[in-house]
């Protein structure tokens, strides 16, 4: 006790806390951002995502095929990986609260969750764009690298696909948040998480295969498919792809996210 | 300080907390004991908003938990001392703590002195620790704000008697110096040292409530144990003055006051060398109360009547 309040508090009944300052958010995220990377399975996973993003890019510099050896093919490979790895990173972020039941101690030091949310949230773009710019910057050394081979370094970079890249990381990130959120379990977020974005779009593939006009009605309802556009072509989305990403977005992020959130305020923290 | 009304939690049919009503008041410890699934924990839960109350309110210091800004600051809690990521050092959770709550980490160093947890223990990951470990790094966690309100969950569980009596002196301190203290345990031997006040529990009721006097007060019935020389000579007695008698280990049961026993004694002339009173002391009071919640069928109480 500190105060001065403990000579008379014997028989106080009410605590001051006008002089008390709420948790600021740049504290939470901060906090947030550390709580990824102080165990050994937090660090593990951001530098195996790193790790498997060098050597992809040492593979393709070396192996891929010369005219394949530019940066932005480098870049999309990298892309590629970290899309399928960062939602990892943030629904464990948001899961890790349960599933290691470190939620009681989080929950009481910040009682307003939605605080908390928010601030997971923020950590996990900040996390998310710091390991993308690593990424971007793996593949250019990949990109510089290419000579050994023959290759030509090619710097075909324009503008086009670096916000489709960027809206397609942080579609998966959010999604990964989503799904976390809904289920609050770290195995069933994860394993959740890639049969959405391994095993969804392989079965409606296969359908559209065999069921002649499915696939007109795939790209609305099928999130990844609907994403495609952003990393092919001209990287850039025709009026009615946006409209499928939209649509399919609906189901597939913002409704879990929002019916997630809801559980996530209202859940017993046990 | 701690203000608990007409608290109710539900789930489905079943009621965890029935009706709840108590005050923890400010410079002193309150025992809340009752027998395991008895709603202690779910109504510490509910106390700092981990689990919404079907119905009821709690405050604590006048405001409702969610209300208080940085409430680690404010009031102390541990429910459970192995909700911590396994992973992360013993160390590392006082300092997310204390970064939370915008402390300096030299207050991580104090509070591993306070909990006698060496520098060397303080780098161990939380899955080597032993459960005594952990209560120790949890009431760290908890003082870390240097709270006026503690709330803590079973916080003697696995501590070793020394560790039980250190936490004991700890809580008592923090009473004296205004601090309001709420512990819950299973065990009343751990709180009847320290608590100034006993809240009892079971199966979501309160069963009974008051200072250790006033719960001993409760059991109305008069009874001595009582050795003599000659225990028969002493039964005769009793028996003619009118009084039941029981045989009790070494000498009798005697359903009358102590005083009453030793003027027989004397009028009778006949040597004691045991006299001392036979009301059911707070444990056998603590599982008649909660008799009827206990998982098991507890047989009649040791110095109960039928003895």
């Amino acid at each position: 006790m500190s105060t001065p309040a403990t000579a008379t508090a014997v028989n106080t009944r009410t605590i001051d806390i006008s002089a008390t300052p709420a948790v600021p958010m740049s504290r939470l995220i901060s906090v947030e951002i550390r709580k990824s990377f102080d165990t050994r399975a937090g660090r593990w996973l951001t530098f195996s995502i790193l790790g498997i993003t060098v050597i992809a890019t040492a593979l393709g510099a070396l192996f891929f095929e010369e005219s394949a050896q530019d940066y932005v093919s480098m870049l999309s490979m990298a892309g590629g990986i970290m899309t399928s790895f960062l939602p990892i990173l943030m629904i464990l972020l948001i899961t890790s609260e349960w599933s290691q039941r470190t939620g009681l101690a989080t929950f009481t030091l910040e009682p307003r969750r939605s605080r908390v949310v928010v601030a997971k949230f923020l950590a996990g773009i900040v996390l998310s764009i710091a390991v993308l710019l690593l990424g971007a910057s793996i593949a250019a050394v990949g990109t510089l690298a290419s000579p050994v081979n023959g290759g030509s370094a090619d710097w075909n970079l324009t503008w086009d696909p670096i916000p489709s890249f960027f809206l397609g990381t942080l579609i998966a990130v959010f999604v990964g948040f989503a799904f976390a959120m809904l289920l609050r379990n770290s195995p069933a977020a994860i394993v959740g998480y890639f049969v959405y974005s391994l095993i969804v779009p392989t079965v409606a593939g296969i359908l559209a295969y065999i069921i002649k006009g499915l696939e007109d009605v795939i790209p609305w309802i099928e999130f990844n498919t609907a994403q495609a556009p952003l990393y092919t072509g001209d990287f850039t989305l025709s009026g009615q792809e946006w409209a499928q990403l939209l649509v399919s977005g609906t189901i597939w992020l913002v409704l879990p996210f929002f019916v997630g959130l809801r559980l996530l305020l209202r859940a017993e923290v046990k | 300080m701690i203000e608990v009304h007409g608290l109710t939690r539900t789930y489905g049919g079943f009621t965890a907390v029935d009706d709840v009503t108590f005050t923890a008041q400010a410079g002193r410890v309150t025992g809340f004991l009752g027998p395991n699934g008895a709603g202690k924990s779910t109504t510490m839960r509910v106390m700092v908003g981990l689990t919404p109350a079907t119905r009821g309110k709690v405050t604590i210091g006048g405001h409702e938990y969610r209300d208080i800004p940085n409430p680690g600051r404010h009031v102390g809690v541990l429910l459970d001392a192995s909700a911590q990521h396994a992973g992360r050092t013993g160390r590392e959770i006082l300092t997310l703590g204390a970064k939370t709550m915008g402390l300096p980490s030299s207050r991580v160093d104090e509070m591993l002195a306070l909990v006698s947890l060496s520098d060397d223990e303080a780098k161990r990951r939380l899955r080597n620790y032993s459960l005594g470990m952990k209560q120790r790094l949890g009431i760290a966690h908890a003082l870390l704000g240097d709270p006026e309100v503690l709330i803590l969950d079973e916080p003697a569980n696995g501590l070793d008697p020394a560790g039980i009596r250190w936490m004991r002196t700890l809580l008592k301190g923090y009473a004296d110096r205004g601090g309001a203290v709420l512990l819950s345990s299973h065990l009343l031997n751990e709180v009847e040292l320290i608590a100034d006040e006993m809240i009892l529990i079971g199966r979501g009721k309160i069963v009974a409530q008051g200072d250790k006097k006033s719960l001993l007060a409760m059991d109305s019935t008069v009874s001595t144990l009582v050795v003599a020389e000659d225990n028969a000579a002493l039964a005769r007695a009793a028996q003619a003055a009118g009084h039941q008698v029981t045989e009790a280990g070494e000498g009798i049961r005697v359903d009358a006051a102590p005083a009453d026993v030793s003027r027989l004694s004397i009028e009778h002339g006949l040597v004691l060398t045991d006299l001392r009173s036979g009301a059911a002391g707070l444990e056998d009071l603590f599982l008649e109360l909660t008799a009827d919640t206990q998982r098991e069928t507890v047989p009649a109480p040791a110095t109960g009547a039928s003895a």
